[in-house]
């Protein structure tokens, strides 16, 4: 049996370092059985979450990506109408002799459409992320992902996936989940998701790291950079934040940060290097000399 | 403990967070299992389950902080100590509460004290002061007295003397949070992200509808065969040239003045919120002065674009407005490369002051612009009173709405967008929409305010025929 305390554990093994609200969040995830729906800014590690989880739990990781547009035949389930199509070719002579038998029209007609169902049936499926994950021989991880880029009519669609992990396929009735997935959702908040979807999922905010806790995940993934180092530009970063740049610097521009320093052996920030790195934390020409003015105010 | 959850969840929706039963009963289960270990956790948990958006975190917060000491705390030991903090608090809330219950009982129900917030008893001794300095003029109510005494002055009080000359105007308004004037609450903001995403999401299925009939143009081959592949090629689903639509464009000139300070402030928040949602908007705000501020939409918080609007930074807010001068500026500055026949709205109460009103102005942006609505707060039987210009101007507009709330501007807006994307729209659903409105036309009495109205040798103005003219 799982604690809060264990997932925090076996999360920092698969190299993520977790908050409360985030482990009790997965806990009850977990146990509960109910999707969790994670908002916050970009690059703060709501997808690195579900990635982490589905390799410290074990969990085969099922990925839907959303984008408008985006409707059953892409998220659910599929018919395989070229295969369909093949078959009944290469099936045409079989066809022939196994309808000769009837004397009249009418009667082949029932004879093919008590065979119907062979042409619907889970032969022909092709399986989509959701029903990929429903029908998962393990438990599996489905991650939704930018739900907010969808559309209206797709989220509805999710509503029944979500609530009951059953999917219905008129041609072969309603499918349920063999082993429920552990479900996240992940949105940037660039659309209002409705209250529908919101009320069946338990809802968490990752917002930018506390200090220690940044620290501590610079450290978890690059160990040799020296501690001193680490505190330094995550403080700077923090800063930076709250300069209103168009894009502010996130928890993946920290890593991505961290790294070149590490590469360039860096051992102490200054406004040189930060000038010379700029491009790895702000990511628009107005921010780029935000960012170096405060380095020559902070650092100089 | 599902007692005392259902009383919290209660709690909850009394500060206006929804919560559904569904909710509550994820709560009860998730603290059953974990077990309640201590006040952090179980905030986290019943966060968690009960709150679905970042906005009412803070107010979770309050809520649980609240009930939770109620529950646990029960005042014991230094209880004179509390009364005596709570009877200070008491006396400090009622005597807020006196004035301002004076303040409203004191105020006319005039129509340019209604709009403005932040008149209190001070202001009023001003204006009554007013009334002394010429007698003959006493037996009309405040308001009238204002103006004639007014039109005397040869130039108007500076509105922001008000500010200067009672320091207790500022202090008052601290005290009642409601009241405060130009700062958005955190609700006040909510409920407009509430009212604008509602209306996207009217907007975006009409729009839907009317862009699906707009790709009506000419086939487009490979993607029909593509589309059809699964069919063997027989082409079951066409596939049309979607046929290229321009994004709309709109102009938006508010006026900043204290006099509609009110109606400006919802209109800058919807402006701030719509932006870049759908549109290509220009906003200017104007004073005496003109000066856009799209670049500062896009990039400002809301409040801190409040805060420096208010301060005088962009337009001076020390000078009464002008509209004429506002409109010529406009044309000088503007009008001449303004591109793509945007809809133009106006939000004003077109008090001018008595300056010149140089109405032909307007002329000559309506023949550049596609639409133009002018936007009051003023109630139309007091249009014609005072220094309102608003029938000269109304005549060149395509119509004049009176707005008071959000509801109100948010329903405009939506109209005028609707009526922007329906001018581009397939003829055929065109002409299902001036059947519809014909349908309508007993019913709606907002033509009541439409030009044709207002001057009687114009024609009747009809917004789906625009295009025809």
């Amino acid at each position: 049996m799982i604690t809060e305390q264990g997932v925090k554990e076996f999360l920092h093994q698969g190299g993520y370092i977790a908050d409360d609200a985030i482990a009790t969040a997965v806990f009850l995830a977990l146990r509960m059985e109910k999707p969790i729906l994670i908002e916050g800014p970009p690059g703060v590690g709501k997808t690195g979450l579900a990635k982490a989880l589905s390799a410290s739990l074990d969990f085969p990781l099922v990925r839907l990506q959303c984008y408008e547009g985006i409707d059953e035949g892409k998220a659910l389930y599929d018919w395989e109408y070229g295969k369909q199509l093949l078959y009944t070719q290469l099936l045409r002579t079989q066809l022939d002799s196994y309808l000769s038998v009837s004397a009249d029209l009418r009667e082949a007609v029932e004879r093919l459409s008590s065979e119907e169902s062979l042409f619907f049936s889970r032969n022909f499926l092709v399986q989509r992320p959701i029903l990929r994950s429903f029908l998962s021989e393990k438990r599996s991880l489905l991650l939704i992902d930018e739900i907010d880029r969808s559309d209206d009519e797709f989220e509805a669609l999710l509503l029944e996936c979500l609530s009951e992990f059953q999917i219905s396929i008129p041609e072969l009735g309603v499918i349920e989940a063999t082993r429920r997935p552990l479900t996240i959702l992940t949105s940037n908040g660039t659309r209002m998701i409705s209250d529908a979807l919101r009320r069946r999922c338990l809802y968490l905010y990752i917002g930018y790291p506390e200090l220690d806790r940044e620290i501590a995940i610079v450290r978890a993934k690059f160990p040799d950079l020296c501690e001193s180092l680490a505190r330094q530009m995550v403080e700077f970063l923090r800063k930076a934040r709250e300069l209103n740049l168009r894009k502010p610097p996130s928890v993946s521009e920290t890593l991505d940060w961290a790294q070149v320093l590490s590469i360039l052996k860096a051992s102490q920030l200054t406004p040189e290097i930060v000038a010379n790195t700029v491009g790895v934390i702000a990511k628009h020409q107005t921010d780029l000399q935000k960012v170096t003015d405060l380095a020559v105010r902070e650092l100089g | 403990m599902e007692r005392i959850i259902a009383r919290f969840v209660g709690e909850l929706r009394d500060c206006g967070i929804r919560v559904s039963p569904g909710e509550s009963l994820d709560a009860v289960q998730a603290l059953a299992l974990t077990g309640i270990r201590g006040r952090r956790s179980t905030r986290q948990l019943l966060r968690l389950t009960l709150v679905k958006n970042v906005h009412d975190m803070p107010v979770f917060d309050a809520a649980f902080n609240r009930f939770f000491s109620r529950f646990q705390f029960p005042p014991e030991g230094d209880i004179p100590g509390l009364m005596d903090a709570a009877i200070v608090s008491m006396e400090g809330e009622f005597s807020t509460m006196n004035l301002v219950e004076s303040h409203h009982d004191d105020e006319e129900p005039g129509p340019l004290l209604k709009l403005d917030s932040q008149i209190d008893p001070e202001d009023l001794q001003e204006l009554k002061s007013l009334t002394e300095i010429d007698p003959d003029d006493s037996d009309g109510n405040e308001i009238v007295v204002q103006i004639k005494g007014h039109r005397e002055l040869a130039k108007a009080p500076r509105p922001s003397r008000r500010f200067v000359q009672n320091p207790l105007t500022i202090d008052l308004s601290q005290g009642l949070p409601q009241e405060r004037g130009i700062v958005f609450t955190a609700e006040e903001q909510a409920s407009m992200q509430d009212v604008v995403s509602r209306m996207m999401l009217r907007l975006r299925k009409d729009m839907k509808r009317i862009k699906n009939n707009q790709n009506r143009g000419k086939l487009h081959v490979i993607k029909t065969i593509q589309k059809n592949y699964r069919h063997d090629m027989v082409p079951f689903q066409v596939a049309l040239r979607r046929k290229r639509r321009e994004k709309p464009r709109l102009l938006v000139l508010c006026d900043v003045s204290f006099s509609v300070s009110h109606a400006a402030r919802f209109m800058l928040l919807l402006l701030h919120t719509l932006h870049n949602q759908l549109l290509d908007v220009r906003s200017f705000i104007f004073n005496r002065q003109l000066a856009e501020i799209t670049d500062l939409l896009a990039n400002l918080p809301v409040n801190e674009l409040m805060r420096t609007i208010d301060e005088g930074d962009i337009v001076d807010l020390d000078e009464n407005s002008s509209y004429g001068q506002v409109l010529l500026d406009f044309k000088k500055r503007f009008l001449e490369n303004l591109r793509g026949r945007p809809a133009v709205i106006i939000l004003g109460d077109a008090r001018n002051n008595y300056d010149e009103a140089q109405d032909w102005v307007l002329e000559e942006i309506r023949e550049k612009s596609r639409y133009m609505l002018w936007l009051t707060p003023e109630e139309r039987e007091i249009w014609r009173r005072g220094d309102c210009v608003i029938d000269t101007y109304g005549a060149y507009c395509d119509k004049v709405e009176v707005v008071k709330t959000v509801e109100d501007l948010s329903l405009v807006v939506e109209d005028l967008l609707l009526d922007m994307y329906a001018d581009q729209a397939h003829p055929l659903e065109k002409k299902r929409q001036r059947e519809k409105e014909a349908e309508n036309e007993q019913l709606d009495y907002r033509g009541y305010y439409s030009r044709g109205v207002t001057v009687a040798s114009e024609p009747a103005f009809d917004p789906s025929g625009r295009s025809h003219w």
